[in-house]
């Protein structure tokens, strides 16, 4: 999928209405092979340089993050793994700009996170990024339209009809539009959250265990739904999970021990996931080992 | 199941309590505020009262019995007091037992200050005889009055006019006219104070003080007396009686200090009654607030509850433990109101002293009934109001605590229909009661309690209210989408939002009730004074001077003189004896013009000029008295020494504005204000209404008291007590917006809390601070202005019932009072804001991390 090139496109120049047109969608979907020859192809959404974070200070000090370099391709599904206190999810807050870096630098799109003031990383992260959360956070008052809707009510413009159609479809979700999130399953409210996530057409989704709270039914449907807008969207997509099976829709699993990058994998497999933590898990009994 | 010891269950509380502070901090505020309000009312009564005690003990020191003219019954306070005769004197300070004896000539009088303006309004300018006992005074400057043509003056009096040692002072009495005094000494009053009780005085040569008082004739006010060594006051009781006779009566000093104490203690007692009124209202809100609190606190510690029921604990235990909570902040809470209250109360004292007694010695009284009234209110409020929360809790069924927390909110239905069922009673009472079917009496009463269910019908009806009108509320704020947000938010808990608006509702509505009622009286008046009344101008001036305003009958020729005026008439008036009950008396050089001018008419009899031995009189005062044409009457006037008869040769149709008998002005030397109270100006058709305005008020330059009026002014000027009153009532308002403040910021702050997760996501997923802040602060304004809309739509309903109620007495206007109704939006406003600042700033600085994380 090359329509990556577009995204980067798009973000390079200035945001112009044209860019919210319908048409212009239609354009942008079909016409993925005339956009990939104007530019490489991969292009970078997201991307971590020497990035440090600590917790605390002192003999309680506790370093999540140990100069971590990735850098997220778009229109890529990229997952992040690793043991709890991994540092996996504070590097996606430090990415998607919900927490500060102690060191090194953070840049989504063409713009430089890192240093940002609130106001500026408020906007950044209403406009260009997309959250799913493992609790699926809806807000109780809105149905579930005004919840896909709320992004672009907040930013106070109006989300383009014919692309919300479009997802909302996507997701099946066209006949519990008025209903308010508890009178919908958690399955319905995730995808719901997912709708949320895409509407405003964000550079990045970052999802948290958008799995976690779910069975396994509806967990399917929502990595079913993530893997398709990537491929028929050219969504970018990171997502961190401790589930082999979600990590396995990916295209790409960066696995996280002790604040650092020790592996990344492409075309995962459950299977060859699971291998891999196996085989950390040994690296970590054997270092804890040495260390007694 | 062993069952928890009850300590472990208190400790528990009291830790869980810590927890709260804040938000029991704001709760107990509430309470502190009524029970302050309540000691300090307590408190101020009693040290006022002992602090006038020991300031009547200080008033005539070393006088034994007072000799003072006996108070006629069946007169009203305006009756002039007949003085204690010069023989009654010469027979006391002949009687054996008696050593010594001083005079006082005391009463009323007016006097201007350098800009020919009468000096004082409600504290009155006092005539005295240099040399009286009643008090010492203490010459600051110059010397005492020493001929009729000096005078001293008081040190207040010297500050409020303007005028000191060596200048010239106009003062006069209902009975003199205006003349001059040179100011030959400034004085003051023991303990270095300028003025008692805060009025002004003039001391004059006993001679002088009688022209002014007594119209000149040799009798005083009161006679000190002072008892030989070895005789007692009450030796002397028996011994001056036959001295004394019938027109004259003895008091021993400490009864005369009794009465003065009881005298002002009335008026404290007026300030204590307003504090106190502020307490119970103070309390009643808190009711809601404390009711409020508990609920929410509950619903917060369910699955405390729960897992305490699950462990053993039984119903009544944790009744007890939310109780418990209940009456700890409730004895915290009394107890800080009663020492800010004790500590008010003491302040208030001293001000209260100072302004009104010019006092600076306070003697403090703290009655154990002040402490004891406050703790019990405070804790009791608490502790009732606690109740139906701690019931609640105590139905959590154990499996509560293993279940995920469920948010379902408790159905409104049971208070609902409780609500209408009282709402509907009360529109029921007040309907019989409006249609006139409960028979006379009843009806009103059927109106007043039919309009207190509906009160407490409505409150309870909140609730259910608040979701269509929080909706309609929502109008407003559409434009924005944080405020889209917060008007949901408002409308997400019914029973929170009700129960935090009705502590404003249930100010706004007591003062828009009040205030309706009150618009309606006036705008009733002034549409009768414009349906009824010829003149189009009065001249008079404010009924609550001290002494009746008054002006020379002389300028009247000049009135008539003015170009425009067709017809101009003075009226005299006076409270006098008719066949022996109390009667309105007007008189008149010019009956018909009187008549004519106020659209009265005369139904027997002509309303040609009155004779001297004439009286006309209106049907029902006439029939009241059993006189009918030619009939006699004998009438004896304030001032008058003998009764004089009348016969009735007219009586006038009833009318509200010819009320009273008319007498030709013969008399009027008799009467309480020797000179004219009022004139009636009738401007001729085509005449320029301002022009003879103008012209009129020239001519009055030199009448200090009264002024020229149109309707309006006079409506606005007869009706000047009303303002006052409308004016107390917007301080209860204040008092109930305070506690709606507490009340509003106890709710935000626990939404705040509740949504936590929710405003992460939102600050997450792109919201700004400012945005939060406008959420937060939408919902705070709109919890206000629904409490502020339904207040006043229920207080003008009310206002209504009771206007509806009351046409037969005149008030056939119903007036909504508009200013009024706008201000109080506006201050439902300023509640919503000021009440949402806390809770905005806490919201917009949410840590995003923190609340969107999970486990």
């Amino acid at each position: 999928m090359h329509h990556t090139d577009h995204q980067r496109s798009a973000g390079a120049v200035p945001r112009n209405p044209e860019h919210r047109n319908p048409r212009h969608t239609d354009t942008f979907i079909e016409s993925e092979s005339v956009v990939s020859t104007a530019s490489p192809v991969k292009t970078t959404a997201v991307a971590a340089q020497g990035v440090w974070k600590a917790y605390g200070s002192g003999e309680a000090q506790v370093v999540a993050l140990r100069d971590v370099s990735v850098e997220f391709a778009s229109g890529a599904f990229t997952a992040i793994m690793g043991p709890s206190g991994s540092g996996k999810s504070t590097l996606m807050h430090c990415l998607a700009g919900l927490d500060t870096t102690d060191r090194g630098t953070v840049i989504i799109g063409d713009s430089t996170v890192t240093g940002l003031g609130d106001k500026a990383l408020t906007k950044l992260r209403r406009d260009k990024i997309g959250f799913i959360f493992q609790q699926f956070n809806l807000l109780p008052t809105l149905t579930a339209e005004e919840n896909i809707t709320l992004p672009a009510a907040i930013a106070g413009t109006k989300a383009d009809p014919d692309w919300v159609k479009r997802i909302i479809h996507t997701l099946d979700l066209t006949d519990r539009l008025s209903h308010k999130p508890t009178e919908l399953s958690g399955g319905q409210q995730q995808r719901v959250a997912c709708a949320r996530a895409l509407a405003t057409r964000p550079d990045v989704v970052f999802a948290d265990e958008p799995t976690g709270n779910l069975d396994t039914r509806s967990g399917t449907e929502v990595l079913n739904f993530l893997r398709t807008s990537v491929d028929d969207f050219g969504q970018t997509i990171v997502m961190v999970t401790h589930d082999p099976t979600a990590a396995a829709y990916a295209d790409r699993v960066v696995f996280l021990a002790d604040g650092q990058i020790v592996e990344d994998m492409a075309d995962p497999t459950a299977d060859s996931v699971i291998d891999k933590m196996k085989h950390f898990e040994e690296l970590v009994a054997a270092a804890q080992e040495e260390a007694a | 199941m062993t069952r928890l010891r009850p300590q472990s269950l208190l400790r528990t509380t009291v830790k869980g309590m810590a927890a709260r502070k804040a938000r029991l901090a704001l709760t107990g505020l509430a309470v502190v505020l009524g029970a302050a309000f309540i000691a300090a009312a307590l408190v101020l009564t009693a040290s006022i009262r002992s602090t006038v005690d020991d300031l009547n003990g200080a008033a005539y020191a070393g006088v034994d019995l007072l000799v003072r003219p006996v108070e006629p019954e069946t007169y009203g306070e305006r009756l002039v007091r007949e003085g204690v005769s010069a023989e009654t004197l010469a027979a006391v300070e002949a009687s054996d037992g008696v050593e010594r004896v001083s005079t006082t000539v005391s009463w009323m009088i007016n006097a201007l200050d350098d800009n020919g303006k009468v000096v004082g309004g409600f504290a009155p300018t006092s005539a005295v005889n240099w040399g009286d006992e009643s008090t010492d005074r203490e010459l600051r400057e110059g010397r005492a009055p020493e001929t009729d043509g000096e005078v001293a003056v008081s040190a207040k009096f010297a500050t409020d006019s303007g005028l000191g040692l060596g200048d010239t002072v106009t003062a006069y009495s209902m009975t003199s006219d205006k003349t001059e005094y040179a100011i030959v000494g400034v004085y003051g009053y023991p303990g270095g104070r300028d003025s008692l009780s805060g009025g002004t005085e003039l001391a004059f040569t006993t001679e002088e003080a009688q022209y002014l008082v007594f119209d000149g004739r040799d009798v005083y006010s009161m006679v000190a007396v002072h008892a030989a060594d070895g005789t007692s006051g009450a030796e002397l009781l028996d011994a001056l009686a036959p001295a004394v006779g019938a027109e004259a009566e003895t008091v021993t000093i400490e009864d005369y200090s009794a009465e003065m104490s009881a005298e002002t203690a009335e008026i404290t007692g007026v300030i204590g009654n307003f504090l106190l009124g502020f307490g119970l209202v103070a309390v009643f809100v808190s009711v809601f607030l404390i009711a409020n609190t508990f609920s929410i606190v509950i619903a917060g510690r369910l699955k405390e509850i729960a897992m305490m029921r699950a462990i053993g604990a039984g119903r009544g235990q944790i009744v007890r433990s939310v109780l418990a909570e209940a009456l700890i902040l409730g004895a915290l809470a009394a107890l800080a109101g009663t020492i800010v209250g004790v500590a008010g109360g003491a302040g208030l004292t001293s001000a209260v002293a100072g302004r009104l007694l010019d006092s600076a010695q306070v003697s403090v009284a703290i009655p154990p009934s002040a402490v004891i009234a406050a703790l019990a209110v405070g804790i009791g409020v608490t502790v009732v109001s606690a109740l139906v929360p701690a019931l609640r809790a105590s139905k959590t069924p154990p499996v509560e605590a293993m279940r995920a927390a469920v948010k379902a909110d408790k159905p409104i239905t049971g208070v609902t229909v409780t609500g209408a069922v009282v709402t509907a009673a009360g529109a029921a009472a007040m309907a019989l009661g409006l249609t006139g079917s409960l028979g006379d009496r009843a009806d009103l009463a059927g109106v007043g309690i039919g309009a207190g269910l509906v009160f407490v019908g409505v409150t309870l009806l909140t609730a259910w209210l608040s979701r269509p009108l929080v909706a309609a509320l929502g109008a407003l704020w559409s434009w924005s989408f944080a405020g889209k947000l917060g008007r949901r938010n408002a409308a997400r808990n019914p029973r929170r939002t009700a129960g935090t608006a009705a502590a404003l509702m249930i100010g706004v509505t007591l003062v828009t009730a009040t205030a309706t009622l009150l618009t309606s009286v006036k705008a009733s008046l002034t549409d009768y004074f414009q349906d009824n009344v010829k003149a189009e101008l009065f001249v008079t001036g404010p009924l609550t001077a001290a002494v009746s305003p008054s002006f020379d009958p002389a300028v009247m020729d000049g009135i008539r003189e003015v170009e425009g005026v067709d017809h101009a008439v003075e009226m005299y008036y006076d409270l006098a004896d008719i066949d022996g009950t109390e009667q309105y008396v007007n008189a008149t050089t010019d009956f018909a013009g009187i008549v004519g001018l106020f659209g009265g008419t005369v139904a027997e009899g002509d309303d040609g000029a009155l004779a001297d031995d004439e009286i006309a009189v209106n049907a029902w005062a006439a029939e009241d008295l059993g006189v009918g044409m030619g009939d006699t009457v004998t009438a004896t006037f304030s001032r008058g020494t003998e009764a004089r008869e009348f016969t009735v040769a007219a009586i006038l149709d009833d009318n509200e504005n010819t009320d009273g008998w008319y007498v030709a002005a013969t008399y009027t030397d008799e009467f309480y204000t020797t000179k004219p109270t009022m004139a009636l100006i009738d401007v001729a058709d085509g005449g320029d209404v301002a022009a003879v305005t103008a012209a009129v008020d020239g001519l009055l330059a030199n009448e200090p008291e009264v002024s020229v009026q149109n309707h309006e002014d006079f409506v606005a000027e007869m009706t000047v007590f009303y303002d006052f009153a409308i004016i107390a009532i917007q301080l209860l308002l204040g008092l109930a917006m305070v506690v709606a403040v507490i009340g509003v910021v106890n709710t935000l702050v626990l939404s705040v809390l509740e949504r936590t997760r929710e405003l992460g996501m939102l600050r997450a997923i792109g919201m700004t601070r400012g945005q939060t802040t406008r959420m937060v602060t939408v919902e705070s304004v709109t919890i206000a202005l629904f409490g502020a809309i339904l207040g006043i739509a229920v207080g003008v309903a009310l206002g209504w019932a009771i206007q509806s109620a009351l046409v037969e007495t005149g008030i056939e206007v119903f007036a909504v009072p508009t200013a009024l109704i706008a201000g109080y939006l506006g201050a439902a406003v300023l509640v919503g804001l000021l009440a949402a600042i806390a809770p905005a700033v806490r919201a917009s600085k949410v840590d995003i991390l923190a609340a969107i994380a999970y486990e």
